[in-house]
């Protein structure tokens, strides 16, 4: 087993409590042990970092600096924006001495411990889509998905930049669509899937997240998907949680299905409802549950 | 070598659209410019493109290569070759086409003259010979001061997809530019244009623009440094500043984001009554954590007395973020994965690197 | 009807374009390019003033390096001009927010160049020409929002129009919508740039054809100093991509095949940093003697380390990675001389008059001379701002003192330029112009590159004339209006081929070596009695006809050239 540091941010710990709930219960079958970080606090997202951006920095040194203090090398996220404001203030703080020096003494004088940059910064996502994580996911990915066709959403910061990411091509990634065949599913092409699903600015420019928004949606419909799956509950929360807004505005009800991806993987491994929590969506998944009768 | 390019004709006079492919033989060092040169002159004379300088300064090459923008000069054939790609190569994006791969450029430099893109020295006086500035203080707009004009960020911008009058990546990172300059005199007048409708707040905060640019500008980050100089200076009465300085008051309060508080903070009372149906749909599904009693991290006034101590040491601003940009400029391409890697556009070439005398081939470093 | 028009909108163009502008002129500007893909913003490594910021220095010593430099034939009053205005003029820059590297003091950094006697060369990491012509293109923004300053962008700007003995306007081709244009003016402004595209091996841009030269020639005009064409020591093989010679000023070493630094035999003194002629000379002799490595000789800047590298030179080791293959942090770059500015062009006065009434012209376009025989790196970017500033100024003033053109100058010429237009757009069948192009590109690199010689400039002549019975022929596929580059690229194939000839002319009839015409197997040594002297040609009857004016001089005579 691997011991990871395990920060789940404020949407797995609030309204997406199912992204939080189905990855312990997934963890465990895949090889991972999860050492869930408690001195912690939100990220920052893209708003500290652009409202108080010495203060986004000194946020997530605390957060590597606890990850660190755990043993474990690894701090797992389960969301993109977490993944990139956590990589990049890591990048920063390793390259920089001066730098890292002068975070360590605030840190230390409030009492936090300083951080020798010496954790890994991964999204789940990269845990399990390749090495090691990816051979325990085929294994307890035996119940299957029956074919289910699957429309992968990765969302923009797990992608880009992709010099501060990394993991794989931004503009032809695959890790998604190794995950939904590894577990018996479809994977389907369509050009959105690595555009922008409008999050950011859903409340303050509501009219253009939703132009956004719409693109992957409807082509994932229209490529005949029976669901879509997302490694970030940000975009998670407006593919599923505004698909009403969308036929409000445009009087197209797509009625998409919308997973998290542990929820996806979870499902192929034979996690049940207590685990998957599948009530708290606002699209519903009874079709995906009809058809791969769980 | 061979290669083939399909390329996305447009014949202004008759309306049409028209993928063609070509192929052609190019030297190995053959970049897709010098490639389109060949096409022109051999194949096909009435293929239209811009060009210049062939050394990625002057801007003029941006156009689309299997869907991404790419400065033509820059972007070597020899990989595509090799593996046998067809890519298929089109205009630039969120512009209108004019002929072939040649936009109208217009709507871009009206954005640019939109943030009154030169210097507004005021009254500041520096007598007869220059202003003396540190370096270090001329490097907060190092990167800005990159950019060559070519378009490649607006391109791919997916907030300007959705909102055309969005000012872009471009033009703030210009307005940036003099933002940042300390012979500028207008940093507030230009924070409030900036901050209108189609400005700051506007960005969808997608990255394609950073991952685009040629130059290394890196106009997401010019435009978080906006943002942070405008509330800073108390320009922040947008619903974007808003919502991003409830998250700075969750942080430092609970630690964790207030949700469920973070609608009516960033939208005001009446607009968020105005969701109520909305909102019963959320709270059904538990979507909407209750306010009380609220979610507080543990030890959250180490996050508390964090925000305290970073307020008195006063990195006010861009600071914040350029504080950071010595560290990521030297970061090394990292590779995780079993193969892909993150994505170089531009391809290595096939060059023949001379040697000295007692040094071997492994001279070259990537 | 514009009070000035503008031709060209690089660093010349624009800072003339401003001085008349708040001179008080209505000004239109007419560039094939927009303003900032002007090839001055591939300038690289800086431009001259005496401020003293490095160390001592002094307006008569820059002017005696560039007296030097020129190898005695630059006009002594026009360099004193540029050396005295210099420093103004890059204050002026500064405060309209030019983006400059600093020293430790806060003030403009200064390194060391080619051929100068004291660190003077301003500069902005290793991007000058990039930060000047966006502080000029800001500028130019702003009055734009002011008042009259028009710019006719994209308007590929083909003859002069001459009405009574004054030049009242340029005949265009319209690129974007098609068609010919007339933009008149009460003066107009050439500040065109160079030729270096009529060389295979060169660091311009496509854009340098030299079609202002070959409108003015065509005007009646002189043209001076024709055979003198610059070779920049460092350039990239095989795009010919320019590597600022701003490395060697930070201290970068020169390596033949043997690693040795062998300007130690050619310039004892100023090694790496002498006059660029120099450079290209002992390049050329150390490739040509077989101490060369893939027909290059190598730069080495791993010495200066990485950090130093990647604060002053990054845009260098992008372009040698990119464009060579090479991180020059860990390798040497194989470079090589290329083609990269011409000293001569329009003759010009001290405030860019020419002969031709109503006609001034600035910038590399132009022949004051500042330069003479060959130019110290750094004062071509000087001369654009301060000439620039010049033209623009007497252009204004001249069109504020002047009358309105008469109102029957656009017919003949107008219809002439239709006439010639039709006859080669209306050919169906001919040479696509690319192999003509391609041939005189190689053969001028042959025949009239670094070291030159009587029986190969006279066979150059030849095949120049053979190329250009071939251009009588040569076909144009594009016949639409929109967007026709084809068309356009003939057009400026043309004006190469005329410039290429009067260039080898004059080459031919200079029976010397002298700055940047070296001919080491005829006449090896310099000579003043009989050569002391611009050369001047003029287009007579259809063909180049050769004269010569005196050399202004004012404080310095001939010496012994070295370094």
């Amino acid at each position: 087993m691997k011991q990871v540091a395990y920060y789940k941010g404020c949407l797995a710990s609030l309204s997406a409590k199912e992204l939080d709930i189905s990855t312990q219960a997934l963890a465990p079958k895949v090889g991972l042990e999860l050492v869930e970080l408690e001195r912690v606090t939100c990220c920052g997202a893209g708003d500290i970092h652009e409202a108080e951006p010495d203060y986004y920095l000194h946020l997530n040194a605390r957060i590597l600096a606890y990850a660190e203090a755990t043993g474990s090398d690894t701090l797992m996220t389960v969301c993109n924006v977490c993944t990139l404001n956590l990589r990049q203030a890591n990048h920063q703080l390793q390259g920089d001495a001066g730098l890292l020096e002068r975070v360590n003494a605030n840190l230390v004088s409030v009492g936090a411990p300083a951080y020798s940059g010496g954790v890994d910064v991964k999204h789940f996502l990269w845990l399990v889509s390749a090495g090691e994580g990816y051979e325990l996911l085929r294994e307890a990915a035996h119940k299957g998905l029956k074919g289910l066709r699957i429309a992968p959403f990765y969302g923009c910061q797990i992608l880009r930049p992709s010099k501060l990411l990394g993991f794989e091509d931004p503009d032809k990634p695959e890790s998604l669509e190794r995950i939904i065949e590894a577990c018996g599913g479809e994977a389907i092409d369509y050009p959105a899937k690595i555009k922008c699903c409008g999050f950011p600015i859903i409340q303050a420019r509501e009219d253009v997240a939703l132009a956004e928004l719409i693109q992957p949606i409807e082509q994932a419909k229209e490529a005949g998907a029976d669901a879509m799956v997302t490694p970030c509950p940000l975009c998670h929360l407006s593919l599923d949680a505004w698909q009403s807004k969308l036929r409000e505005q445009t009087g197209k009800d797509f009625q998409m299905p919308v997973l998290h991806l542990s929820q996806l993987i979870g499902v192929a491994a034979g996690l049940d409802d207590s685990e998957l929590k599948f009530k708290r969506h606002l699209v519903s998944l009874d079709p995906v549950v009809e058809k791969l009768a769980v | 070598m061979q290669v083939a390019l399909k390329i996305w004709r447009y014949d202004p006079i008759a309306g049409e659209r028209a993928l063609k492919e070509y192929e052609v033989s190019a030297p190995e060092e053959a970049t897709l410019l010098d490639v389109l040169d060949i096409v022109k002159d051999q194949v096909d004379g009435s293929l239209a493109y811009r060009k210049s300088c062939r050394m990625m300064i002057c801007g003029s090459c941006g156009m689309r290569m299997d869907g991404a923008a790419v400065l033509a000069c820059k972007t070597r054939m020899y990989d595509v070759a090799q593996e046998g790609r067809v890519p298929v190569i089109s205009a630039m994006g969120n512009l209108p086409v004019v002929k072939d791969l040649v936009v109208d450029m217009g709507p871009f430099w009206g954005k640019i003259r939109a943030v009154t893109p030169w210097l507004e020295p005021g009254y500041s006086d520096p007598g007869e010979t220059e202003h003396v500035v540190s370096q270090e203080r001329m490097d907060v707009i190092h990167k800005e001061s990159l950019c060559i004009m070519c378009g490649c960020c607006v391109s791919e911008c997916n907030s300007m997809e959705a909102d055309p009058d969005f000012l872009g990546p471009a033009a703030l990172a210009k307005g940036m530019r003099f933002v940042g300059d300390p012979r500028d005199q207008a940093t507030v007048e230009r924070l409030q244009s900036y901050s209108g409708e189609h400005g700051i707040w506007d960005c969808t905060r997608c990255y394609f623009c950073q991952e685009r640019c040629p130059k290394g500008v890196d106009p997401r980050d010019a435009i978080a440094k906006l943002g942070a100089e405008a509330v800073s200076a108390g320009i922040d009465s947008d619903m974007g500043a808003k919502h991003a300085k409830w998250f700075v008051t969750s942080a430092k309060t609970t630690g964790w984001l207030r949700e469920t508080e973070l609608v009516p903070k960033t939208q005001g009372i009446a607009k968020s009554l105005k969701e109520v149906k909305f909102a019963m749909g959320l709270l059904r599904h538990g979507k909407v954590p209750p306010p009380f009693p609220p979610h507080v991290a543990k030890d959250v006034d180490e996050a508390r007395a964090l925000y305290d101590l970073v307020k008195e040491q006063g990195r006010e601003g861009y600071e914040g973020i350029v504080q950071g940009e010595k560290a990521l400029e030297q970061l090394e391409l990292e590779s995780e994965s079993d193969g892909a890697g993150p994505r170089d556009p531009y391809g290595e070439g096939s060059f023949a690197v001379p040697y000295l005398p007692g040094e071997n081939g492994d001279e070259e470093a990537e | 009807m514009h009070d000035v028009v503008v031709v060209g909108a690089g660093c010349a163009g624009m800072r003339a374009a401003i001085e008349a502008f708040d001179t008080g002129a209505d000004v239109g500007v007419v560039s094939k390019l927009h303003p900032t893909r002007s090839h001055s913003g591939a300038a690289e490594g800086g431009i001259n003033a005496a401020l003293g910021n490095r160390a001592d220095d002094s307006p008569e010593q820059h002017a005696f390096d560039t007296v030097k430099g020129s190898d005695y034939i630059g006009d002594q009053d026009a360099i004193e001009i540029l050396a005295n205005e210099a420093p103004g003029d890059i204050y002026q820059l500064e405060h309209w927010g030019c983006v400059f590297s600093r020293d430790e003091n806060g003030k403009l950094a200064q390194r060391p160049f080619g051929a100068a006697g004291s660190p003077r060369t301003v500069f902005s990491a290793d991007i000058t020409g990039h930060v000047l012509i966006h502080v000029l293109y800001e500028q130019l923004m702003k009055r734009m929002e002011q008042g009259p300053m028009t710019v006719h962008e994209e308007y590929f700007a083909w003859r002069l129009v001459v009405d009574h003995g004054r030049c009242v306007g340029v005949i265009c081709w319209d690129l974007v919508s098609g068609g010919l244009k007339l933009v008149a003016g009460r003066s107009v402004v050439l500040a065109t740039g160079g030729m270096g595209r009529i060389y295979r091996a060169t660091t311009n841009a496509y854009a340098c054809n030299g079609d202002g030269m070959a409108m003015a020639l065509h005007a009646g005009l002189p043209l001076e100093d024709m055979e003198f064409m610059q070779f920049h020591p460092t350039t990239l093989y095989p795009s010919g991509v320019l590597i600022t010679e701003g490395c060697r000023g930070e201290g970068g070493y020169l390596l033949n095949a043997d690693g040795e630094r062998f300007m130690a035999r050619y310039a004892p003194n100023a090694l790496e940093l002498a006059s660029r002629d120099v450079v290209s000379r002992s390049e050329t002799t150390e490739i040509e003697s077989g101490r060369g490595v893939l027909g290059s000789v190598l730069l080495d800047l791993r010495h200066l380390g990485a950090e130093r590298i990647l604060d002053r030179l990054p845009g260098s080791r992008e372009l040698a990675m990119t464009f060579a293959g090479v991180d020059p942090i860990y390798a040497p770059i194989p470079v090589r001389p290329g083609a990269h500015y011409h000293m001569g062009g329009v003759d010009t006065g001290n405030w860019g008059e020419t002969e031709l009434e109503g006609l001034f012209a600035a910038g590399e376009v132009a022949c004051v001379s500042v330069h003479g025989a060959n130019r110290l790196g750094g004062n071509s970017l000087m001369e654009t701002i301060t000439f620039g500033r010049r033209a623009g100024q007497a252009a204004a003033e001249h069109a504020l003192a002047a009358s309105s053109p008469t109102p029957s100058l656009s017919v003949a010429p107008m219809a002439d330029a239709e006439r010639d237009l039709k006859t080669l757009l209306d050919r169906s069948e001919g040479e696509r112009p690319w192999k003509i192009r391609d041939e005189l590109g190689a053969s001028m690199l042959e025949n009239f590159g670094v070291f030159r010689q009587g029986p190969k400039m006279e066979l150059q002549l030849g095949i120049i004339q053979g190329l250009r019975e071939r251009y009588e022929r040569v076909v144009v596929e594009d016949k639409g209006p929109v967007f026709n580059t084809d068309l356009t690229q003939a057009l400026e194939l043309g004006s190469m081929l005329d410039l290429a000839w009067v260039m080898v002319q004059a080459g031919v009839a200079r029976e010397e070596s002298r700055g940047a015409h070296s001919r080491p197997y005829d006449f090896p040594e310099r000579d003043d009695e009989r050569f002391l002297r611009h050369s001047l040609t003029r287009w007579k009857d259809g063909e180049p006809e050769l004269d010569t004016k005196e050399v202004r001089m004012t404080r310095w005579q001939p010496e012994v050239r070295s370094y």
